[in-house]
């Protein structure tokens, strides 16, 4: 009961911690082993632990939409078991990576939940309250830390062995469900995004930009820098035939456009 | 780039800025990703700016649209974009959906370079040196990297608040001569578009794995979708929603839409 309690606490706190402080950093394996250690009476074990999970872990990061098998429950979990089972290291190896997959599905199921909390934000901001905004933002990064508690807290009570089976028995439709929802959903944010600016008359810029990616795989920098050469050829040098056009394009305000 | 130093109240403004940055990602969700994070970040500038509840009010929604971008950097953005707040509050011909162009402009640059910073280097740097100090049991491995991670993170985030507000101010400078403000907004929108366009094609994900079966031979429909246009079910998807949006569907049903038809689409394995 202990146990679990305070690895519930951990993983919890520490998530609270790496939102409220801007992506700190602080649950990585390297920083979450040995604090989950030092909990269990065992720091050293925790630190090497997380030396070898780090390294396994090391591209699980998230970039864009896409979530990553789930590094902190993965190497807390790991550690724990391979602590309070007396297994060692080996242990936290084979069991971090299946239950950092799990616990991705849970995110995903997280971000779609924290999807219906936008409707209450346009409400707020709509309404200027900003207060209201704030304690909504708190709302999300509670709702996520108390998961990495109930998730740490009844693995923790279940065991090791019955974590194992469980990750093995969820039906991989539904993991597929929320993936596919969870791929789909980014479209529901660009086509808002999308509403005040685009039209019929300049709908090919959207497509000229999705095509960038879509055929020739190139990075977002570099469809930035195409829209840019192209909005300077559209407005400075296809507007210079016009007069008024001529006496604007000064040599500042070209300079400020592409300063950056 | 003005480089004259900044005011008292701007230098407030910005460590403002600054700290308001840190819960970027405190609601991050599929629908709008970052974009609560944002409005919060956004706001000492509204509140700055803008005095009466319905100009805030405006503001506060305009920031609520999908936003996605390093967290380490954001500060740059709602710098440039406390600028152009400003300027959007003081001269009434200024067009404020240029200011969710240049936004959607320059989150995506950012968030490249961002990326590669902070998340390939610099915290590839730190965990080097803190996993060389933990394999020997260390436990002082965790706090240097932490430190090697967060003392650039900070100052970085720091400095680039006050440099973006600096180079808004700039550009707006510029942009009271007539006409510039037509320019810059035309332009931010073709930016604007082509980047979405980009990440729409990048971030929404969706292929099928049907396949139809004529005498012998099976074929994949996802190649051959593949080879008329690469990734046409997302391009379609957006526009779809794009569609519905615009013919006044609310975005809540949109988003429940799109849930359904990701988990009924996987259950009967179109998806």
């Amino acid at each position: 009961m202990y146990e679990a309690l305070i690895v519930g606490l951990i993983l919890g706190g520490l998530w609270f911690l790496e939102k409220f402080f801007g992506t700190c950093m602080v649950i990585r394996p390297l920083v979450v082993s040995p604090l989950v250690g030092l909990a269990l009476g065992d720091m050293q074990t925790g630190v090497i632990i997380g030396a070898t999970l780090e390294l396994v872990f090391m591209g699980a990061i998230q970039i864009g939409g896409a979530v990553p098998p789930d590094a902190l429950v993965g190497a807390g979990l790991g550690t724990a078991f391979a602590i309070l089972t007396g297994q060692g290291p080996e242990i936290a190896l084979t069991l971090a990576l299946p239950i950092a997959i799990l616990a991705q599905s849970i995110k995903v199921l997280l971000f779609i939940i924290r999807s219906g909390f936008m409707t209450p934000a346009m409400k707020y901001a709509a309404a200027g309250d900003i207060k209201k905004m704030k304690m909504l933002n708190y709302g999300g990064l509670l709702l996520q830390s108390f998961m990495y508690f109930a998730v740490a807290f009844v693995a923790i009570m279940f065991g090791s062995a019955a974590v194992q089976s469980f990750v093995d028995h969820i039906p991989q439709s539904i993991m597929q469900g929320l993936n596919v929802a969870g791929g789909l959903l980014p479209a529901v944010g660009f086509a808002l995004l999308l509403l005040p600016m685009m039209n019929l008359k300049n709908v090919l810029y959207f497509v000229f930009g999705f095509i960038l990616i879509s055929y020739l795989n190139l990075p977002i920098m570099a469809v930035t820098i195409c829209g840019l050469v192209l909005a300077f050829i559209v407005t400075y040098e296809k507007g210079a035939a016009n007069p008024r056009m001529v006496q604007v394009g000064n040599s500042d305000g070209e300079e400020d456009l592409f300063d950056e | 780039m003005s480089k004259e130093a900044l005011s008292i109240e701007d230098k407030k403004l910005v460590m403002e800025l600054f700290k308001s940055s840190f819960m970027l990602e405190g609601c991050y969700n599929y629908e709008r990703q970052q974009a609560l994070g944002y409005a919060i970040a956004i706001w000492p500038a509204i509140k700055t700016f803008y005095h009466t509840k319905e100009e805030q009010a405006k503001a506060l929604v305009r920031h609520m649209e999908i936003f996605n971008t390093t967290p380490h950097v954001l500060t740059a953005i709602t710098g440039v974009n406390a600028a152009l707040e400003k300027e959007a509050s003081t001269n009434p011909d200024f067009d404020t959906t240029s200011i969710n162009s240049i936004k959607v402009g320059l989150m995506g640059p950012f968030a490249g370079i961002g990326d590669s910073f902070f998340w390939g280097t610099l915290r590839i740097i730190a965990v080097a040196i803190g996993i060389s100090l933990a394999q020997q049991g260390s436990a002082f491995g965790f706090i240097l990297f932490l430190l090697l991670f967060n003392i650039p993170h900070v100052i970085i985030k720091y400095y680039l608040t006050a440099a973006g507000y600096k180079f808004g101010t700039g550009l707006m400078g510029n942009a009271k001569e007539s006409g510039i403000l037509q320019t810059i907004s035309k332009g931010a929108t073709i930016v604007g578009l082509m980047v979405v366009g980009g990440m729409s094609a990048s971030m929404v994900k969706l292929s099928t794995p049907l396949e139809v079966t004529l005498g012998e031979t099976t074929f994949a429909i996802q190649g051959y979708l593949d080879q008329i246009f690469p990734l046409l079910l997302p391009f379609l998807y957006v526009l779809g929603m794009f569609g519905l949006l615009k013919k006044g569907v609310s975005a809540t049903w949109i988003l429940l839409i799109t849930i359904a038809v990701g988990i009924i689409g996987a259950l009967i394995g179109i998806f």
